[in-house]
């Protein structure tokens, strides 16, 4: 099976068509619906609400996650998600802004088409953006899989990931750009920005590994554009 | 601006648009400026002597914003301001909230905050208006001043170190709201005037703007005479009595729907506009439940971009 050939024609570096539609949700403090291809979530933010839970940290503002997915029962498959997902948030949330405070991130998979968790990360990123929660930097994420024949593809559907060797969930921050930078094609300086989160299934050798983290790369910034670009819509949109 | 499922005709939906259009045209160009994302980095020029506000933080050297809004400057102070932020409370703020409960020595309220405000039971005038030391007595008659689900109105008298809220109901004009509706506006439609508690003489109704977005609007009650104290069996006599007559009534429900579609078109409430927007539709004969319908939807958008366009008129022909 040929990277090339895949399933809507695309080629390896080629992500599906996003989008991002801004608080969907009135009753959310802050809440985004984000969609890639088929994979669609829908990320609520409550908060910051008073108090933490009994085990957390009084002095930071704690985040809590529930995740809700299409159909059947939360099982264990759940509890990771909502746990990937609380300790990524964390990451890149400022907690000493309103301590002893919970967040509560509530996500809702409407349509899962592979690529489940970077998706979710995104949307959730976006509502906690739009509920005006301080952050560090906005977290993009992207799937990369690796097939039989070595070649990496970025952006797996279900069954790209049920034939790939191995599949990896990567989260990078998002470029910083000056706010009036004159020159509209500036290269950012990527090289030492991190990783956020990874998370692998299967085994893949170190110079695959390093070869999806470069790939991942390059299409984050792609990502992470569009987010900048849908957030200054909704920062500007008002009568 | 919230969508309210009104479901617009063609018609309807091509002027609001046209309004719409007009309202973002006229609106000051500073606003789009200087617009940033999380982690977009502001640009500062002595790196050394730069206040950071809110909204920003300090990450390799750089100030880099944290929320999203529109970068402020005051002398040496940079702080980003998010244009549809929750509610910031600031001292002297009157604030409309809610009791959820009854705790010991306080009442909670909920005032679309982070967290919930504390009024103390020595912020509180005493029933007898005496002032004097609380008691344990005075300690277990608090249901009897205000109970859960009343409605009251106080000031912000300030912070504890864990960032919750205490208030102060100590003047006349604070105090529990009967006779009314509790609206809930998003809080910076609200903006910090010198009054914000209205009397509207022609038609008898309290107008009270809660910075934190609840907004009051009620029979008029004179002050002074809420601190009369009756006994249990003449006070179902007297509001047998008194029962707000049918003319205020109806005032009351124009206003609360006129700040209905004004909060949903987005626009900044102030008593003009509200008066305004609900004598238009006095005069246009709409009736009370179709104000909240598409057709004065519309017309309440047509009639403030003509308004905006008339004032900028004004002041570049004064110019």
């Amino acid at each position: 099976m040929e990277g090339g050939s895949r399933a809507e024609g695309r080629n390896p570096n080629q992500l599906r068509p996003f989008s991002c539609t801004g608080n969907p949700l009135h009753r959310a403090h802050g809440s985004a619906r984000w969609a890639q291809g088929g994979t669609i979530v829908l990320a609520a933010v409550y908060g910051p609400k008073p108090g933490t839970r009994k085990g957390e940290n009084p002095e930071k503002a704690s985040i809590e996650v529930v995740w809700k997915p299409k159909t059947g029962q939360i099982g264990r498959q759940e509890r990771e998600y909502e746990t990937t997902l609380k300790r990524t948030l964390q990451s890149i949330c400022l907690l000493t802004v309103h301590p002893n405070t919970t967040t509560s991130v509530v996500l809702q998979v409407v349509g899962d088409d592979g690529s489940l968790l970077p998706c979710a990360i995104n949307a959730s990123c976006a509502a906690l953006a739009f509920a005006g929660i301080p952050m560090k930097h906005l977290a993009v994420a992207i799937g990369c899989g690796v097939m039989d024949n070595g070649a990496v593809i970025l952006d797996t559907n279900t069954a790209e990931e049920q034939q790939a060797k191995s599949f990896a969930h990567l989260v990078f921050p998002n470029s910083r750009k000056s706010v009036d930078s004159k020159d509209p094609t500036q290269k950012d300086e990527e090289s030492e920005r991190g990783l956020i989160s990874c998370i692998t299934h299967g085994a893949m050798s170190e110079d695959d590994y390093f070869n999806c983290i470069e790939r991942g790369v390059a299409a984050s910034s792609k990502i992470s554009d569009f987010m900048r670009k849908t957030l200054q819509k909704e920062v500007s949109g008002d009568a | 601006m919230k969508d309210r499922h009104l479901s617009l005709n063609q018609t309807q939906r091509v002027r609001l648009e046209a309004a719409l259009h007009e309202l973002q045209s006229l609106a000051p160009a500073i606003a789009s400026a200087a617009a940033v994302t999380v982690a977009d980095t502001i640009p500062v020029n002595q790196e050394d002597n730069i206040l950071k506000g809110h909204g920003t933080s300090d990450q390799d050297g750089e100030v880099v914003a944290t929320l999203c809004g529109v970068v402020e400057r005051v002398n040496k102070l940079v702080y980003v301001r998010t244009l549809r932020a929750r509610y910031k409370p600031e001292v002297g703020d009157i604030i409309v909230g809610r009791v959820i409960e009854i705790a010991p020595k306080r009442w909670r309220l909920e005032i679309n905050f982070s967290q919930d405000a504390v009024l103390m039971l020595s912020s509180m005038n005493l029933p007898d208006g005496i002032q004097r030391r609380r008691t344990a007595v005075d300690e277990l008659n608090m249901r009897s001043i205000f109970e859960e689900n009343d409605v009251i109105c106080a000031e912000v008298r300030g912070f504890q170190h864990d960032g919750s809220l205490h208030l102060q109901a100590r003047s006349e004009k604070y105090g529990k709201l009967e006779r009314g509706q509790l609206l809930m506006v998003p809080p910076y439609l609200v903006k910090r005037k010198k009054q914000h508690f209205h009397h509207l003489e022609q038609y008898n109704v309290d107008l009270i703007l809660g910075c934190n977005g609840f907004i009051w609007v009620g029979e008029h009650v004179v002050v002074g005479e809420k601190t009369k104290t009756t006994g249990g069996q003449q006070r179902f006599s007297t509001e047998a009595e008194n029962f707000t007559p049918l003319e205020t009534r109806k005032h009351i429900c124009r206003l609360a729907n006129a700040v209905r579609v004004l909060s949903a078109l987005g626009f900044t409430l102030t008593v003009e506009l509200i008066i305004e927007t609900m004598e238009a539709s006095a005069s246009s004969n709409v009736e009370i439940n179709d104000m909240l319908g598409a057709e004065f939807y519309v017309q309440t958008a047509e009639r403030e971009a003509k308004h905006r366009a008339d004032l900028l008129r004004k002041k570049n022909g004064a110019r």
